[in-house]
């Protein structure tokens, strides 16, 4: 049996402030080393301040992944040498000598699995390396510590999974999830970072860092998986070690660094005091959290009678399940929810493309109402809807400047069906033997008015003038 | 006892190079041994000394540029990056 | 003029127009460059600055703007407390021409109040020592007699304080580096309850047990200092809140009525003769104020020394990582180099004593052996503040002789450094409980060497601790400085 377990580092990106100075948590696209101050570069006397938020924040991801959050909670330092590390140790949290990160012990169901959460600590980011130089000879390293001290959440889940697709399965869920709750922004370059453990049987367990995207960590898996299957056929012992996955090569490589033996001599971090978080702010942090996706789910089936896959898709996706819940009414809720789930989803499927919409709920719930008063087709709120997408114009602009405007007067429609009766004679008296064909005639209305013309209205016509 | 093997390895984790590690093995061990002292004392309480804060008194999460343009002050190449050896 | 003169005396002859700020500091400067070729207690003097400040405040003091309380007052400071604009080398290679780019937040506060900062003085390198003598720039003497330490790490505040090159000074008490060059230097320091005094701007070395603080020639002067720099500071999450109190009205309400207790663990064997004899006679005069002196025994103070070296050297380990000459330190180019052999060669410059520390602190530390020493020792701390609780119920203070020994010669321990740590013995209390404690100056040696006595207060209590200080300052008459 396959055993999968990960540790997934996600930056909190929503916050203004790094983990433990004023420096913006934002660090990309600045100039080298300008996010800097004496607290994240580890200048000689300065002191970490703990941002509180990142503690809410945190607290939040760890009551949505069902985690018990501690009374108290304590940092730790973890010392090792690296040039993006400018104290030469990281502050972080450590369970070892006693519960003291912000999260343990939760579980989350994925497709009927349960996931336990073996915890969740809160932590800062190194800063950034960049590799200058041809030859191995000639490299030197540059370092930006811009990124150092950017407050990222490490969740460490047990080997639960047995494949690839159900760890894929997780990692959406999961960036639905801290999406939802407004931590961070999942799909940011870096924000989520996922590294993986395998072990087959009773075998060796095998660590898989340096996966750069969601999408490779499945392949990485996959490949793992086979790698070590096939050791094991062949009578091979598969070596406990660390391996990095070679993103042009799509294999993992086994590293020679000696960081798996490396002794990171824990120790308590004094100058930040133990936090009390105490039930009272638990309760707190509760009340502030977001609606969870499963019972934004939930509300959209009971109070709208979405259909299930329609709740579904619209609950996990926060910002169309935003757009739906600003936009509609008691009244066009299922119209606005059929808008946004069968058109507006297809147009905009990706975070840049959902940033360029320039579609208000005003326009949403305007075009839902304007669909369900007959004064558009539902093909024409399509063509309507791109429009607003592209110009963020107006409804009524963009039905007079497209003509989308319904034609529903009984006047206008006989005249176009008058003309369709002498184009099409033969039709004309096909449909008079067999009315199964009149929509034939229908169609030929509905180009002649490009779709505009009201259905209903139209069969009505059509019928009497075929009757008489 | 401590030896010469044993020094190396803790310089290594502290990254010192000791010209010669002999000159600390014997003085070390002394107090290390005066350490052990430790692990006879009879405790008969597991608690620990350490100052505590309420969540609500720590640092706001707001954004404040640093005012000074501090890598001035930093060991910084032209394109103000921080130059480290190559790594292999 | 007279350099003796305390520091609150110093103020309030600027105030009533008996001496200019520019004429003291202008003789202070002379006085350093006169004596401080013997003692070595400075590593910077910032001469040029300080008499410009000097006149900036006379001129302000003659058009009657509002001066701060300190009135131009010369101060030293401890060269491991960062000066914006002034070096701040720890009295290490690592860190020779380091310059903070910020004040640390009792600097400021001095400056704020308008002392002027005259020099930076020194210490053991990154305060590691009890003699001033692990310093990169050479050793600190004994103003009492250039043959001796001054105590340490903060030698340099002691011995500048004693020399008359300063009027006070702020040095910085990890395992009684404040207490033990008072003693020696026959001046007053204290050590506060940690959370009194911000550590930021302090250069760590064991960060859970270290306070600044203020080293003068009287108790009086200290209290002034401590109206200054305490108090919570929004810059450090381990300073305490709400700690509004003058420590200077009330300094002499007396002892009359209150409870002292002698530590046995710190006044019986392997406490020199002279001490020993000195504190009784401290303990009678307390008594002739109306204090009752009982015996109280501290047993865990056994283990103190074990736990104080354990802590403080994983906590040195982990604090001096960050010493790897990237992003400051001395000249050395990476060229060349690959990343661990660069920074192990420069991490090579410090010196032995901070080594040692280091190598002692991976080794606490290292996996499987935390809950042998570091965890043992974090529960001799709470056994020790288990026991100083009981021990303050039924006392208001304790006193034992700040250090067990005299001054000893320059050199003459230097080589056996565990036989150098016990003789913290009666220091290290304060730090691994955190209550405060004080080093008053008491008796001169029948060798003339300074013995001073120390006095502790639950955490929190300096008022009432100031108040018993200076009670027994007193009681002594002691030499003045022919140096
Ligand atoms: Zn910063």
């Amino acid at each position: 049996m396959t055993r999968i377990g990960l540790e997934i580092h996600c930056q909190l990106t929503k916050l203004a402030s790094k983990l433990f100075c004023s420096c913006k948590a934002e660090y990309r696209n600045t100039t080298p080393n300008s996010n800097i101050c004496p607290v994240c570069v580890g200048i000689p006397g300065s002191l970490p301040l703990l941002n509180k938020k990142a503690v809410e924040k945190a607290a939040m991801i760890s009551l949505a992944l069902g985690c018990t959050i501690p009374e108290k909670i304590g940092f730790f330092r973890k010392n090792y040498f690296y040039p993006d590390l400018p104290k030469n140790f990281q502050i972080t949290q450590y369970n070892a000598y006693g519960p003291t990160s912000i999260g343990s012990d939760g579980k989350i169901e994925i497709e009927g699995k349960t996931i336990r959460i073996r915890r969740i600590q809160l932590e800062e980011d190194p800063g950034r390396l960049v590799y200058e130089g041809t030859s191995e000879k000639t490299m030197i390293t540059l370092v930006d510590y811009n990124r150092a001290g950017t407050p990222l959440v490490e969740i460490v889940t047990e080997p639960d999974f047995e494949t690839p697709k159900q760890v894929r399965v997780f990692l959406n869920v999961l960036a639905d999830l801290v999406e939802n709750i407004g931590v961070a922004d999942p799909y940011l370059e870096g924000a989520m970072r996922v590294d993986g453990n395998i072990s087959e049987g009773d075998g060796n367990r095998v660590e898989i860092k340096n996966v750069g995207s969601f999408r490779d960590v499945e392949k990485a898996l996959h490949f793992e998986i086979t790698r070590q299957q096939s050791l094991v056929e062949r009578g091979i012992t598969v070596l406990a070690e660390t391996r990095h996955w070679d993103e042009a090569r799509r294999i993992t490589v086994s590293s020679r660094s000696k960081e798996d033996e490396q002794d990171y001599r824990y120790l308590p971090e004094a100058d930040i005091p133990i936090v009390l978080i105490g039930n009272n702010s638990v309760e707190q942090i509760k009340t502030q959290m977001p609606e969870s996706i499963v019972a934004r789910r939930e509300r959209y089936i009971k109070k709208y009678g979405m259909p299930a896959q329609v709740a579904d898709v619209l609950s996990s996706d926060r910002f169309y399940s935003d757009l739906f819940d600003k936009s509609h009414n008691e009244k066009n809720a299922k119209e606005v929810s059929n808008i946004i789930t069968t058109d507006l989803m297809g147009v905009a499927d990706t975070r840049e493309k959902k940033l360029e919409l320039k579609i208000t709920p005003k326009h949403v719930s305007e075009l839902a109402d304007a669909i369900m008063e007959n004064k558009l087709t539902r093909n024409s709120g399509k063509s309507a809807l791109h429009e607003m997408v592209k110009s963020g114009k107006s409804l009524a602009d963009v039905m007079t400047s497209l003509d989308l405007g319904h034609v529903s007067d009984a006047g206008s429609i006989e005249k176009i069906i008058d003309e369709v009766f002498k184009e099409e004679e033969k039709a004309v008296a096909e449909a008079k033997q067999n009315p199964d064909t009149i929509n034939y005639l229908v169609g030929k209305v509905m180009r002649k008015t490009k779709g505009k013309a009201d259905p209903t209205t139209t069969l009505e016509i059509l019928r009497k003038k075929l009757a008489g | 006892m401590v030896e010469r093997k044993e020094i190396e390895h803790l310089a290594d984790l502290v990254k010192v190079d000791l010209s010669e590690p002999e000159k600390y093995i014997k003085q070390v061990e002394q107090i290390l041994n005066y350490f052990d002292s430790l692990d006879h004392v009879e405790f008969h309480s597991d608690d620990t000394l350490g100052i505590q804060i309420a969540k609500d008194d720590l640092r706001d999460d707001v954004y404040e540029p640093y005012g000074d343009s501090l890598i001035e002050h930093l060991k910084k190449d032209q394109n103000n990056f921080i130059r480290a050896p190559k790594m292999v | 003029m007279n350099l003796g003169i305390s520091a609150t005396e110093f103020v309030s002859q600027v105030r009533e127009g008996a001496i200019s700020v520019e004429e003291f500091v202008a003789k202070t400067l002379e006085r350093i460059e006169k004596v401080d070729g013997k003692i070595h207690a400075f590593i910077t003097v910032d001469s040029q600055n300080a008499l410009e400040k000097a006149k900036a405040i006379d001129k302000k003091i003659k058009s009657k703007e509002k001066t701060g309380i300190c009135f131009g007052m010369p101060v030293s400071i401890k060269d491991n407390i960062c000066t914006a604009g002034l070096k701040t080398t720890c009295a290490s290679k690592m860190l020779e021409n380091f310059v903070a780019p910020y004040d640390a937040t009792v600097t400021s506060r001095l400056k704020s109040e308008d002392a002027i900062i005259i020099g930076k003085v020194n210490l053991d390198e990154f305060a590691m020592g009890s003699t001033t003598e692990h310093s990169n720039f050479g050793p600190t003497r004994n103003p009492w007699n250039t043959d001796y330490v001054p105590g340490g790490s903060s030698g340099g505040s002691g011995a500048s304080v004693a020399a008359l090159e300063c009027l006070a000074s702020l040095g910085s008490d990890t395992g009684g580096s404040v207490r033990s060059p008072a003693s020696f230097c026959s001046v007053v320091g204290l050590k506060p309850t940690y959370g009194m005094i911000s550590r930021y701007g302090l250069v760590s070395y064991a960060n859970s047990i270290e306070q600044i603080g203020p080293i003068a020639k009287t108790v009086e002067d200290v209290a002034f200092l401590l109206n200054i720099i305490s108090g919570h500071d929004v810059h450090d999450n381990t300073t305490a809140k709400n700690q509004n109190i003058d420590y200077v009205k009330d300094l002499k309400s007396g002892i009359s009525g209150k409870k002292i207790g002698i530590i046995s663990q710190m006044t019986g064997d392997g406490v020199d003769k002279e001490v020993a004899s000195a504190t009784n006679t401290a303990i009678s005069k307390l008594q002739d104020l109306g204090a009752q002196c009982v015996s109280i025994s501290l047993d865990a103070v056994e283990h103190s020394i074990a736990a104080y070296y354990t802590i403080a050297a994983a906590e040195a380990s982990s604090n001096l990582s960050r010493y790897d000459n990237l992003r400051y330190g001395f000249d050395f180019g990476t060229e060349g180099y690959e990343f661990k052999a660069f920074i192990s060669k420069a991490r090579s410059n410090f010196g032995p004593e901070v080594i040692r520390r280091m190598l002692l602190g991976a080794f606490v530390l290292s996996a499987g052996y935390y809950g042998k020493y570091y965890l043992k020792a974090q529960k001799v701390r709470a056994m020790i503040k288990a026991q100083l609780d009981e021990a303050f119920k039924k006392v208001d203070y304790l006193i034992s002789p700040t250090m067990p020994i005299l001054p000893f010669k320059v050199g003459e321990k230097i080589d056996d450094p565990l036989k150098l740590y016990l003789t913290d013995i009666n220091t290290v209390t304060a730090n691994l409980s955190g209550i405060p404690a004080i080093s008053v100056p008491f008796a001169m040696s029948s060798s003339g060497l300074p013995i001073g006595i120390q006095l502790f207060a639950d955490s929190f209590k300096e008022k009432e601790l100031l108040q018993a200080a200076y009670s027994l300052q007193e009681t002594t008459n002691l030499p003045e400085m022919t140096l």
